[in-house]
């Protein structure tokens, strides 16, 4: 199975949430460890465990197998993570 | 005194189990753990131990925990995969580590370090 890119991820993220934005990065350049930023609608009232469940639930088994990690910062849309 | 003690659970000593045991009646490792999270206050399962973590997510969890000096119970999920497994199936939480506080889960790395940085982390630790 191919590495996916963080291109890859960022799509699936937006395809599987609707109305998300994700910026992703694959910090070490190897396709297993990516970072991401993630601002959705859907996010509005939950926790952050909320809202970090529903993006690792778009990757279901492959977090923790074909993606060794998956680090996220995510945040509705009126509060706009920057950094 | 270290601001952290290191408890292996005693599933990891226990003989081995078939591989084909029945799940539904009994789950002793499952058990473990949920009892583990029951009786400490703060509890992170991590991978390797506070003083030798394996991994930079687990070493920054318990830095961060250390900076509060926050005393701290530690569970190494590395010596048997199916301590992982049911801790993941408990807790809905795919990735190592978790951090739980008075028995519910506070998050992974990144959620510990937010609130670490945010002084929500002192606040749930007191």
């Amino acid at each position: 199975m191919r590495m996916p890119s963080a291109e890859d991820i960022k799509q699936r993220i937006e395809a599987g949430i609707p109305g998300a934005h994700a910026d992703v990065e694959d910090y070490t350049g190897g396709g297993d460890h990516f970072r991401a930023s993630v601002t959705a609608p859907a996010f509005d009232g939950l926790s952050r465990i909320q809202q970090h469940r529903l993006v690792y639930a778009v990757f279901g088994a492959e977090i923790g197998g074909a993606i060794h990690a998956l680090a996220l910062k995510t945040g509705t849309p009126s509060k706009v993570q920057t950094n | 005194m270290p601001s952290s003690q290191f408890e292996p659970l005693p599933m990891s000593s226990g003989e081995p189990t078939p591989a084909s045991a029945p799940s539904a009646q009994t789950n002793p490792i499952r058990d473990a753990i949920a009892e583990a999270i029951n009786e400490h206050k703060v509890i992170l399962f991590m991978k390797g131990t506070p003083d030798a973590p394996a991994c930079g997510f687990s070493a920054r969890t318990v830095a961060a925990l250390q900076a509060l000096d926050a005393p701290f119970a530690a569970v190494d999920v590395l010596p048997d995969p199916r301590i992982r497994q049911e801790l993941s199936a408990l807790s809905d939480w795919p990735t190592i580590p978790q951090l739980f506080v008075d028995g519910e889960l506070v998050g992974g790395c990144d959620i510990v370090i937010e609130m670490f940085e945010s002084g929500e982390l002192a606040q749930a630790l007191l």
